[in-house]
């Protein structure tokens, strides 16, 4: 069957995949529309400071995509923007969007930040996963882009009825605009590419792990967070009373039993996480539990290795449960022969299963796709990217936990589908 | 602007606050008409931010964009110091500088060419034949070259693909169905690469059939994709697994021949009751993880357990390599009791009273020795002897592991170095049949959204041209032109520049001896210019 | 060092004749034969006072023929890039000249100015020549001179070039005349390449012959000239590097261009240095006057020469035909060897030994030169 080809496209959700393809599609010449549900976009990769296995700085590698695409006319980016319905039509479909006020002008705003200081409200930073606050006005970090600022209408004193306009006052170039309205739009477009994204696992609903009970257990992205320079401790790597960790256990697999299958990022990244540690503390000791050793790819070995050459251990395990010490998390665990061991650490880093995003079952019922036990959206075992039905094609961690690499590559392999409909000689 | 106001030929001096600005090149514009210049210098910034941006203004205006130099007073004057007045200083000197150079620069024309939508794929395997089915169509023509006598490559050898189990010789047979009947693909076999110049939209192509005499094929095409596969490493060169005299002892792939014929049998003629699958054959050798081994080695002793119902298993392993949706599920689903996997960390093979014997470490560092009927080995990939040999036809670099080397890790691994080569398979990386898939479907991605027909590129008019009368046709430039721009007319002993190729690199002005060879708005009268003015 | 196991030695008979006689009447031989369509080899010029190269097709103008000349005014290289820029056509050509002038062929060979394929080149054992200038305004002396030097090989009276020869350790081209350390009036043949071996066959001259005592006397030579070299240049090193004493070595030079002329290496048919490009206007002279003191004209003096380095020390043979050609007797080939031989060291390449062994700067290498450690 030849369909027509799709001129415009929506692209749902504005990370690294999502962003690869708006930026092929419109340079093929169609226009995009990307819908983000957040105030800024690149998604889960700026929270990292750097990447394996270059150890490259992420937003050094993120930033030019993401001033081109902030630039090109073909793309329609939609920030604070939700889907409401998706109706199948002839020619492809009809989205409606709905896209939250932000209350700041984006024109206006040069995003001098002067309006932050002022504002009397602040709650934690759900971007920086609550390890610092943010006020009513704010944006989710320094450097994330666009660089306009949001306000919360939850958090603004003014929203709940009391008189202030501190940030108004505040700003030079006239760009809060309380009035600002929430609008519908309802896009006509031939296909549509779901690029959501992963979540980790939650972690506080997991046994043994001692999540958000036990002092000095966090999550891989709290971790990059602590290392990021413009994250909650400006890139130290300190505990929570301020001293600097002596030492480190990574734990590998966290809910993987749960999820059912292996994320496939972790053992690389935690071996980043060893760089990350021994920049900043030469000396520590890192001990690493892991079950199996995930490291293919022509550069993943070397970079393990290179990675752990000082003081770090690892560890097989069959299981592993981490319980509260006098002074430190300690960690029981058996090995593979069964005999059981203890280590006592100053931090635990945990490595959990990568789960579909929040809102995936939303969406699924909005596109009409069935999701699987996991709650990965369910895709044709065929071809990994497109959806049964024509017109829908799923590409990056919504698809199933992936590195960068891989994402970017279905990201253009749909476009390479997009762009042949309509095209003689199709398979 | 006072210093330079009263150079001759100099007829307007004036400042405009931001000339990059949409009113700055109004303004621009408007200045060069009401004056009728003839030639523009601009001192300012950095001529790679903006020199295109004045150059568009000097054509839009009506003045030849190569009659005007940028003085860049910015970065090399302004930003380099605190000395005000010696900064001015310099800066002056910078202006009369390009003044005395853009005196002698000549109007070059502007050159268009279409971009070549076609495209040559280099390597009939899965990935190269994904690649062709996915861009032939009525806007491009796609040219395959398949250096052996048939198409399919590596996967033809297998009966199943993981994790789905899907039968590959009807799905290969289909896929090469497709493209041997598509008329838009021209199919090339026992052909090899032999020249590839040129650039993204504008490639000169030269193809050889059969031997080094029989005829050679010009093409021309837009984009090539090298899609020349990997193999698989020799366990020979092993230590423990120099197997002259074991028997009943198979290489991967040897197995999967075996498995094809249908008749998995011990040397003996009867099927094997045991069998050992040793996995990472040569990683600590090669130095890095496969990553598809552990997945079809789960598959071999599917085939097995399939075929043979009292076959025992045992998958000696060091890592079970199992990532994403999907193969952990299938991991899981082909054990059972006749399947067990051990962990080991060293392993060699030997033979004790006619039967293959593994001696192994366990993780304990305790010697085992299991003895079985068959030993399936899972060696490592390395690149093949055919990537090598494109790599450098194409001119561009291999990795240190011997793979080709993608133009960024992250974010463009379809991609060479060289815009418009791609990459597409395991010649890039070790990586299943689906990953080889998606990447020749991002590959052709990227080049249906770049090569669309009838859009025009402007190849480089700032090149070589090698006069005549100077040149005794000594070949130098030929050897040092990293582009393959320049060639030798031997009938007149003359070198002569392919203007469409040729990037303006330089190379061959600086090796000629008699300065036959220059570069055109650098030519030595010009830079001439600027050394007098500087020094003076 | 002389690989004997790779040569095929021939004696030639001697009839009584001495050698210069002997290689003459195998070349009249061999003319004869058809092994040769023509011969090319210096003839003594018609005031007598010089030596020319001459391409001869009748055997029986080679009478004044002299293949070992004691002088050579024209670089038998020069001779055969005009002849042969573009090939032989279908004709056999021998070109008989000594080993520094075939090194300037082969090297002329890689830069595309001599198509050898249809030429068989011959070597001989070299006593050196005398300096030209001299020779020419005394032939009779200089022919007395140089009967003696053939005779002794002991280097008396030859160029300083000659003195410190790095051709004499090997065989160059196809064939070679070797005579040194043998008895009076004898004189070998021998073959080094498939060519060489083919006019040996058809010319039916019996090889196997024993040529260790030849061997022996080529080293002793080559020693003594490799050692002559290395405290010439070093002599010489003290006297002309750094700028000053550059400028004062090159002080009499009246930028006549001679040596770029005469040089077999310098092909270029009109040098980069010769042309007018520049076009300087008369204020900038004035300027450089003003700035620097004083300006001699013409000017670029040692631009000239410095360039000329740059662009053909890597192939410079040391053939001495600058230092021939210089009016102002400046030591030039000295000085270019010394430059020529610390270029060539650096990346390891000793020219006019091979054609398939390519001139440096044209071959890409991905690691090489990694710098010299002798001057930085």
């Amino acid at each position: 069957m030849t369909r027509d080809r799709a001129l415009e496209i929506v692209v749902v959700g504005a990370g690294i995949a999502g962003m690869q393809a708006s930026l092929l599609l419109s340079k093929a010449g169609r226009k995009v529309h990307l819908i983000e549900r957040a105030s800024v976009i690149g998604g889960l990769a700026t929270k990292f400071e750097e990447v394996f296995t270059s150890m490259e700085c992420a937003t050094c590698m993120l930033a030019p995509m993401e001033q081109e695409l902030l630039q090109d006319s073909n793309i329609n980016l939609m920030t604070l923007a939700n889907i409401e319905e998706v109706i199948r039509t002839p020619q492809g479909f009809k989205v409606k969007v709905r896209i939250k006020a932000r209350f700041v002008d984006a024109v206006s705003c040069i995003g001098c930040g002067a309006c932050y200081d002022l504002c009397p409200a602040s709650a934690p930073n759900e971007y920086e996963l609550g390890l610092s606050s943010r006020k009513a006005i704010f944006v989710p970090c320094a450097g994330a882009l666009p660089n306009i600022p949001m306000i919360d209408p939850n958090l603004c004193l003014r929203f709940k009825g009391h008189q202030c306009d501190a940030c108004k006052q505040a700003c030079m170039f006239e760009a809060i605009d309380f009035q600002q309205k929430e609008r519908i739009l309802e896009l006509d477009v031939g296909a549509i590419v779901v690029a959501t994204g992963a979540d980790i696992i939650n972690t506080k609903e997991l046994p043994k792990c001692g999540y958000g009970s036990i002092e000095g257990v966090y999550t891989s992205l709290e971790f990059e967070r602590f290392y990021a320079s413009n994250g909650p401790t400006s890139g130290k790597i300190v505990l929570r009373d301020g001293r600097v960790p002596k030492s480190v256990a990574i734990v590998h697999c966290v809910g993987r039993s749960e999820s059912g299958y292996c994320s496939s990022v972790c053992c690389m990244y935690s071996f980043k996480f060893n760089h990350y540690l021994r920049s900043k503390i030469p000396e520590i000791e890192i001990i690493e539990f892991v079950t199996d050793l995930c490291v293919p790819g022509k550069a993943g070995q070397h970079f393990m290795r290179e990675a752990a050459s000082g003081k770090t251990r690892i560890v097989r395990v069959r299981d592993l449960e981490i319980r509260e010490g006098t002074s430190q998390p300690i960690i029981s665990y058996s090995l593979e022969d069964g005999d059981r061991d203890e280590a006592a650490v100053d931090m635990v880093i945990l490595a959990p299963s990568l789960v579909p995003d929040p809102g995936t079952q939303e969406l699924a019922e909005m596109l009409d796709i069935s999701t699987d036990n996991r709650g990965f959206l369910q895709v044709n075992k065929d071809n990994r990217i497109e959806w049964a039905r024509k017109g829908i094609f799923v590409i990056g961690c919504a698809e199933g936990p992936k590195d960068i690499e891989a994402s970017v590559a279905q990201a253009n392999a749909a476009t390479a589908r997009i762009l042949r409909e309509g095209l003689l000689d199709e398979l | 602007m006072e210093a330079l106001d009263s150079r001759d030929e100099v007829v307007v001096v004036e400042r405009h606050r931001l000339l990059c600005s949409h009113d700055g090149k109004s303004w621009l514009e408007n200045r060069i008409r009401e004056n009728s210049l003839t030639h523009l210098v601009i001192a300012a910034c950095s001529p790679r931010d903006r020199e295109q941006i004045f150059m568009e203004a000097c054509g839009r205006a009506g003045l030849n964009p190569h009659l005007f130099q940028l003085a860049n007073v910015r970065e090399h004057c302004a930003w380099t110091t605190d000395r005000k007045e010696e900064a001015t200083e310099k800066a002056i000197r910078m202006t009369r500088i390009a003044i005395a150079r853009v005196r002698y620069q000549a109007p070059l024309e502007k050159k268009e060419i279409e971009v070549n939508p076609d495209v040559l794929v280099v390597g009939g395997g899965v990935a190269g034949l994904r690649a062709c089915a996915t861009l032939a169509s009525q806007l491009r023509k796609v040219f395959l070259v398949e250096s052996t006598d048939r198409l399919g490559g590596m996967i033809a050898r297998f009966e199943k693909a993981f994790p789905d189990m899907r039968d590959v010789k009807s799905y290969l047979e289909n896929l090469v169905n497709d493209v041997r009947s598509n008329p838009r693909i021209e199919v090339m076999t026992e052909a090899k690469v032999e020249r590839i110049i040129g650039f993204f939209g504008n490639f000169e192509i030269v193809v050889r059939k059969g031997g080094s005499d029989s005829g050679a094929t010009e093409l021309r095409v837009g984009a090539v994709i090298l899609a020349t596969g990997a193999s698989l490493a020799d366990p020979k060169g092993i230590e423990g697994f120099d197997l002259c005299a074991v028997p009943d002892v198979f290489t991967a792939l040897e197995f999967e021949d075996m498995n094809r014929r249908g008749c998995i049998v011990c040397r003996n003629g009867s099927p094997p009751k045991s069998v050992a699958i040793i996995h990472c054959i040569g990683r600590e050798e090669k130095g890095y993880c496969s990553g598809i081994c552990c997945m079809y080695s789960l598959k071999f002793s599917r085939y097995l357990t399939d075929k043979i119902s009292s076959v025992q298993v045992t998958h000696l392993y060091r890592d079970m390599c199992v990532p994403g949706r999907f193969y952990q599920d299938y991991f899981e689903e082909s054990l059972g009791d006749r399947v067990k996997i051990v962990r080991h960390r060293k392993s060699r093979v030997t033979e004790k009273e006619g039967r293959p014997i593994v001696l192994y470490e366990d993780v304990n560092g305790r010697e085992n020795a299991l003895a079985v009927d068959m030993v399936i080995l899972a060696p490592a990939m390395e690149p093949a002897d055919g990537s090598r040999r494109i790599a450098e036809v194409a001119g561009i670099p291999l990795d240190k592991e011997g793979f080709i080397l993608e133009r960024h890790p992250k974010l463009a691994t379809e991609s060479s170095g060289k815009d418009g080569i791609y990459i597409a398979g395991c010649a890039q990386e070790p990586k299943s049949i689906e990953e080889s898939v998606i990447q020749a479907e991002a590959v052709a991605g990227k080049i249906m959204a770049s090569l669309v027909p009838g859009r025009k590129i402007e190849p480089e008019v700032r090149i070589s041209t090698i006069a005549d009368s100077f040149c005794q046709g000594c070949g130098s430039c030929v050897a040092v032109c990293p582009y393959g721009a320049v060639s030798l007319d031997e009938r007149r002993k003359v070198a002569v520049v392919n203007e469409v190729i040729c990037r303006g690199c330089g190379n061959c002005a600086a090796a000629c001896p008699s300065g036959a060879a220059s570069i055109r708005h650098y030519t030595r009268s010009q830079m001439y210019q600027e050394i007098m003015e500087a020094v003076r | 060092m002389i690989s004997l196991d790779r040569l095929r030695v021939a004696a030639l008979v001697s009839d009584g004749n001495d050698v210069k006689e002997m290689i003459v009447s195998l070349l009249g031989k061999a003319l004869r034969e058809g092994v040769f369509d023509a011969v090319l080899v210096p003839l003594v010029a018609p005031g007598q006072d010089s030596y020319d190269y001459v391409l001869v097709g009748n055997p029986s103008l080679l009478k004044g023929a002299n293949p070992i000349p004691p002088v050579v005014p024209v670089s038998g290289g020069r001779a055969l890039m005009s002849l042969a820029r573009r090939g032989t056509g279908d004709m056999r050509i021998a070109a008989v000249m000594r080993p520094c002038e075939i090194r300037a062929a082969i090297e002329l060979a890689k830069l595309g100015q001599v198509d050898l394929k249809g030429i068989t080149l011959i070597g001989m054992d070299c006593p050196g020549a005398l300096p030209l200038q001299d020779f020419v305004k005394s032939p009779e002396d200089g022919e007395e001179k140089f009967k003696t030097v053939l005779r002794s090989f002991d280097d008396d009276g030859v160029r300083p070039v000659c003195k410190m020869c790095r051709s004499s350790a090997t065989l160059f081209g196809d064939l070679h005349f070797g005579f040194v350390g043998l008895e009076d009036r004898s004189c070998f043949l021998m073959s080094q390449t498939t060519k060489g071996n083919d006019v040996l066959d058809r010319m039916s001259l019996g090889t196997g012959v024993d040529a260790s005592a030849w061997a022996r006397g080529i080293e002793g030579l080559s020693a003594r000239r490799e050692a002559g070299r290395t405290e010439t240049l070093g002599e010489l090193s003290e006297r002309v590097v750094g700028t000053e004493k550059l400028l004062r070595a090159f002080g009499d030079c009246i930028n006549c261009h001679n040596c770029m002329r005469v040089c077999p290496i310098c092909y270029c048919r009109v040098c980069g240095f010769d042309s007018q490009r520049g076009g300087h206007p008369a204020v900038d002279y004035f300027q450089r006057a003003q700035s620097k003191g004083s300006l001699r004209l013409p000017a670029d003096t040692m631009l000239f020469h410095l360039g000329r380095m740059a662009h053909m020390s890597l192939s410079c043979v040391s053939c001495g035909a600058c230092e021939d050609a210089c009016p102002a007797s400046i030591p030039i080939a000295q000085i270019f060897s010394l430059v020529g031989d610390r270029a060539q060291r650096a990346f390891d390449y000793f020219p006019g030994s091979s054609v398939d062994d390519a001139i440096p700067l044209l071959v890409f290498r991905e690691e090489e030169f990694e710098g010299d450690d002798e001057n930085g």
